[in-house]
């Protein structure tokens, strides 16, 4: 029942319901809401310090600096912390993909009764949304314990153990909707599970492993409850690093500015290169049945 | 059946196979949540407050949650939660579903706007409350700027008691508005033609096209967008902290940001794990309610 492409009524239809200059009009104002507060950003993040201050606030910098990036990097330890953040995203998306790539290829495909499987996906469902601040205290006090406060092995673990359970579930989803003559032949040919995994299923479903890897990577990258707990200096991330910004150098909008310029650029240049994956992976790990 | 007996057959090495599959990531959810979350929920019977030292947990049985409940303070923040919420997901569910009626088609310029409307949802929720503190701010902040271009007087959005909620919505609604709009577009999208071109062959206007045929299909994914948002609200914590830190007053003061607090400020373990689960108990009924909403609808479409 997929709707044909070569009936742009359809389309037109639904995009004009208000009419075509309300449309037009609305996504103007749209366009303008979105970008307007994102330019501001980038701009100040090239303001001098006098322009960045005054009142009125100045639209166009009337010089292009790049003095405050120089001093984030500088004084606030944005680079340590970058490290830290690329560190601990790349980490935590290996470590989520493959164990729930896993995961989710013995639910969907493996050999299991039928309780046990919907007890399992089950579980992976609800796991995915339960709030991270609940169980803050008890990680908190084991990663003292086994003294992994402001480490990067701890925030992987940490992350890992917030992000696996979408993963799974997406993986199931992708998994769920391969064929069911593909596994057969599979096993006709005489391959074993681990073949039929590695030689089968992930090549096939390559998609959904970008999708899942990219979700779980812009989660990791924007964690911050987690990584303003158990880090002290070492292990920072930059949405720690941003969120001490005012306590640590008060009201300085221009480095501020570049500071979150510095967060924001990499995980939009990577959401955009994989943006089909990206909103694939999205859709189905909401309102998939 | 008989195909399936042989196949039955060699699969015989399979069960292991899957739990083999299937234990490391079930290990560590273990480890990770599932412990922990035991944990809390013993802890919250238990007076333990770490700030004291040689601190030992005594138990209370109920106390932590009675007092909960006898709290001005925690009424007031489930309030402020569930305003926030309220506003923020109904509105963002109006622009999403509009802008979604209004974008979905294949046209190239949709695509370069989906690109651009990305950019709030998936920057980080601390750099997106930056942005609008800066905004948002008295005497440097643009928006006053504009403000007073319109002949108003300049309002200390984030000063005052009044506003700041309001502004702290704002954030969320820009954040999370685009959201909307991608899952419901994909919904849209998968809505056969037919019933639209049926319609349009009856003489049906487009406005009651999307009245009467558009609106009602989208209703069970909307009932899941909305369960997913209103559970979604009620964990909001990364804006709040870094635009008011729940000021001023307890203005904007949510229920995670009073479970941090009393958690990790205070050392108040019991009573930060009891609510906790006072939290979680809250998002449960929200979900069971959505869901059972959703079925109804799926239902009627059906």
């Amino acid at each position: 029942m997929k709707r044909r492409k070569t009936h742009f009524s359809v389309d037109d239809t639904i995009n004009n319901f208000l009419g075509r200059p309300v449309r037009k009009i609305a996504i103007a104002i749209m366009l303008i809401s979105v970008l307007f507060p994102l330019y501001w950003l980038a701009s100040n993040s090239v303001k001098m310090e006098s322009e960045y201050l005054r009142n009125p606030p100045v639209m166009v910098p009337s010089q292009v600096t790049f003095d405050n990036y120089r001093s984030v990097f500088s004084e606030s330890g944005a680079g340590r912390s970058l490290f830290n953040t690329v560190v601990i995203s790349v980490c935590t998306t290996v470590a989520c993909v493959s164990l729930g790539s896993m995961a989710g290829y013995a639910i969907a495909k493996g050999k299991m009764n039928k309780k046990l499987r919907s007890g399992f996906s089950l579980w992976y469902m609800i796991q995915k949304m339960y709030p991270a601040v609940c169980i803050a205290i008890p990680i908190y006090l084991v990663m003292r314990e086994v003294k992994l406060i402001d480490t990067q092995l701890g925030l992987i673990i940490v992350n890992t153990s917030f992000n696996l359970p979408l993963t799974t579930w997406l993986m199931i989803g992708f998994f769920q909707d391969m064929p069911e003559e593909m596994e057969q032949a599979g096993v006709i040919d005489g391959c074993n599970m681990f073949q039929r995994f590695f030689l089968l299923a992930l090549p096939i479903n390559k998609p959904g492993l970008i999708a899942a890897a990219i979700l779980t990577f812009n989660s990791t990258w924007n964690e911050f409850l987690f990584a303003c707990i158990l880090s002290i200096n070492k292990s920072k991330t930059l949405p720690v690093v941003l969120a001490g910004f005012m306590t640590d150098r008060g009201l300085e909008w221009g480095p501020m500015a570049a500071l979150s310029m510095v967060l924001i650029i990499p995980v939009v240049i990577l959401v955009w290169a994989l943006q089909k994956d990206f909103i694939s992976g999205m859709t189905m790990g909401s309102v998939k049945e | 059946m008989k195909k399936k007996n042989m196949l039955g057959r060699r699969l015989t090495g399979e069960p292991a196979s899957t739990w083999f599959f299937l234990t490391p990531a079930s290990l560590v959810l273990l480890i990770t949540a599932v412990a922990p979350l035991c944990y809390s929920f013993i802890i919250s019977f238990f007076e333990y407050k770490l700030n004291r030292p040689n601190a030992e947990p005594s138990w209370v049985g109920l106390d932590n949650y009675a007092q909960i409940f006898q709290q001005d303070m925690f009424w007031t923040v489930l309030q402020n939660t569930a305003f926030f919420a309220v506003l923020s997901v109904s509105l963002e569910i109006i622009f999403g579903v509009l802008f979604a009626l209004l974008l979905t088609n294949n046209r190239k310029s949709t695509r370069i706007i989906t690109a651009i409307l990305l950019i709030p949802m998936i920057m980080a929720p601390i750099a997106s409350g930056t942005l609008w503190r800066m905004m948002f701010d008295r005497t440097t902040g643009v928006i006053n700027y504009l403000i007073s271009l319109l002949g108003f007087q300049p309002i200390n959005f984030l000063g005052s008691s009044k506003y700041a909620i309001y502004a702290v919505t704002f954030v969320d609604i820009w954040r999370l508005t685009p959201w909307v709009t991608i899952i419901v577009s994909s919904a849209l999208k998968g809505i056969s033609g037919s019933y639209i071109e049926a319609a349009v062959v009856d003489g049906a206007s487009r406005f009651q096209i999307v009245k009467n045929i558009i609106l009602p299909l989208l209703r069970p994914t909307l009932m899941l967008v909305l369960m997913i948002r209103f559970t979604d609200a009620f964990k909001v914590f990364d804006t709040v902290y870094v635009m008011t830190g729940g000021g001023p007053g307890n203005s904007t003061e949510m229920l995670p940001n009073y479970i941090y607090n009393q958690a990790l400020k205070y050392m108040n373990v019991g009573y930060a794990s009891a609510l906790a689960f006072v939290l979680i108990g809250c998002m449960a009924v929200i979900s069971v309610f959505f869901i059972h909403l959703r079925n109804k609808a799926y239902r009627s479409v059906r």
